[in-house]
């Protein structure tokens, strides 16, 4: 019946909902650029959200973990083997995900009879100096983007958004130091996660719908306290993610996963777990 | 699933890299063209590398010298490859296949650590340079890849420093205290048990200083004996390759640090 092109596209279009809805609970991934190198941050629940890929290339992920681990795995083969063959300084974060895996994520999502990857990726990729520092991300249709400074993934487009707005902004001209980077990163993925929270748990009272609710559009506003509060909350339950592609690193291999010492040494007390 | 277990040369297998075929290929058409194996002076080999345990960990070094027959081919080799942040092999034989499998290898430990998300063992590294070293075999005998390298790490689960060395066929001897390998060693290998059974210090409480010293002294007797290798070369500020290995993993002892303590302990006992 998905011969006919409506049907097709119809079919894609129920894709993307389903899609969406699996995100709504995901942790979103933040990273930015900053003086010592590129530092990542997510949360999880056991099952680590960052990862290394290659000398100078991280991983962040958001979706099933089975899909993640399937990309992963791909990225990591197409990494190593073009690092042996040619050399390390051949392995780029744009060829790894532009040829190498937007194809085959877009393939999977267009493939109605099969099931699409529930995933969405973000590459970092340490330059040579601050200005070279790139990130990628690729979304479960296999769209791709690439950005300087900072990138993050979220849960949908309309929590995206306004996220990297706060991102950029937050960084403005400067240039953070890790200390700086992290409260910047970790600030604006506790407002993701709220957001997180509080769309979700607006999509499963829609059924009743609340007196003067209207149907997401605008983004709820939260101030800084707010923010704080439900980082806190957050970090009691689950585990802060932190890695930093490490500028200052000798030898080829730049990530390093941050201890839960230097977090918390890192972190500002009003971002601190509740004990 | 391809790589599902980490293992990089299967996954390189796969995409159709060959690491030994090839070797025995060459070997076996060299013997059948000439009626003999490549004629030793047209390779480069010939050096001195050396580990031994100091109160930290392992200092290895090796001098710089490559050379195939009476050619002296480059005089700035760096024959102690970092296979990752806590090991390294010290290379003698054949460069051009010591090189290709320092690659391999390195290649295969970041693989491993980043797929599986944990290091490989200490053990585990071992086995991988004996494979290497066995599947090496055809070309080892045929004299176009011999290799016999020693192998040095931190072993991070031990808490100690570890010293392996290998024949050429792979067969795996672990050096307790201190390995050599090369056309320099005998020299050096007879220094080095009198002074760890009948010197002052057993080597192995040596302090950093004495350890870097020491060695700087052994691989300049070696050169003094055996024209295979570089030694010290203070004239033209060429100094062997120094690593110390400790819990703080490899690192490389700077040569501005060696110049000063060949200046003052090596240079006036030449």
């Amino acid at each position: 019946m998905y011969e006919e092109p409506y049907r097709w596209i119809e079919a894609v279009g129920n894709r993307r909902q389903y899609l969406d809805e699996q995100f709504k609970q995901g942790s979103p991934v933040v990273a930015l650029s900053c003086d010592e190198g590129i530092v990542l941050v997510s949360a999880s629940r056991g099952t680590p959200k960052l990862y290394e890929i290659y000398d100078r290339i991280a991983l962040g992920g958001m979706g099933h973990p089975a899909d993640l681990e399937k990309l992963r795995f791909q990225l990591l083969d197409m990494a190593h083997l073009e690092g042996f063959t040619r050399s390390p300084s051949d392995v780029t974060g744009a060829r790894l995900l532009k040829n190498g895996l937007a194809p085959t994520v877009k393939q999977a999502f267009e493939e109605i009879f099969k099931a699409p990857f529930i995933a969405k990726i973000l590459l970092a990729e340490l330059g040579a100096t601050r200005e070279k520092d790139r990130f990628l991300t690729i979304d479960y249709d296999g769209t791709f983007e690439e950005t300087n400074i900072c990138s993050l993934l979220a849960g949908t487009r309309a929590i995206h958004t306004p996220l990297f707005d706060e991102l950029r902004n937050r960084i403005g001209a400067s240039v953070p130091s890790l200390k700086e980077g992290i409260d910047m990163a970790v600030r604006v993925w506790a407002k993701g996660s709220l957001l997180h929270t509080t769309i979700s748990s607006d999509a499963n009272s829609h059924e009743i719908p609340a007196e003067g609710q209207e149907k997401g559009e605008s983004m709820p506003d939260f101030d800084d306290e707010d923010v704080q509060r439900h980082a806190r909350q957050q970090f009691a339950d689950v585990t802060l993610e932190c890695s930093l592609i490490d500028r200052r690193l000798s030898g080829s291999s730049k990530y390093r996963v941050l201890s839960d010492d230097e977090v918390t040494r890192l972190l500002p007390p009003a971002l601190q777990p509740v004990r | 699933m391809v790589g599902r277990h980490g293992d990089f040369m299967h996954m390189l297998r796969e995409h159709g890299y060959s690491f030994d075929p090839l070797h025995v290929a060459q070997t076996q058409g060299a013997s059948s063209q000439s009626g003999h194996h490549v004629q030793h002076s047209m390779m480069t080999q010939g050096t001195t590398v050396l580990a031994f345990k100091y109160q930290d960990g392992v200092i290895v070094g090796g001098d710089r010298r490559a050379t195939a027959g009476m050619t002296v081919m480059y005089d700035r080799t760096d024959k102690v490859l970092e296979l990752d942040r806590f090991c390294v092999m010290a290379i003698a034989g054949v460069p051009a296949t010591a090189f290709e499998m320092a690659r391999i290898l390195e290649h295969s430990f970041k693989y491993y650590r980043r797929s599986q998300l944990q290091d490989l063992s200490f053990e585990g590294k071992l086995r991988a340079l004996t494979k290497l070293l066995k599947e090496n075999a055809p070309a080892a005998i045929a004299g176009t890849g011999t290799v016999a390298p020693v192998f040095a790490g931190f072993d991070l689960d031990a808490q100690e420093g570890k010293i392996f060395f290998y024949d050429i066929l792979g067969a795996e001897f672990e050096g307790v205290d201190y390995a050599v390998s090369g056309s320099g060693s005998p020299t050096i290998r007879g220094i080095l048990h009198y002074l760890h059974r009948w010197g002052q210090t057993p080597l192995y409480q040596l302090p950093e200083e004495d350890a870097i010293v020491l060695l700087m002294r052994l691989l300049s007797s070696a050169a003094e004996f055996d024209a295979a290798t570089g030694g010290i070369n203070y004239e033209a500020n060429l100094f062997p390759i120094v690593k110390r290995i400790s819990s703080n993993g490899v690192e490389p002892i700077a040569p501005e640090r060696l110049q000063t303590l060949c200046a003052s302990q090596v240079m006036r006992y030449v």
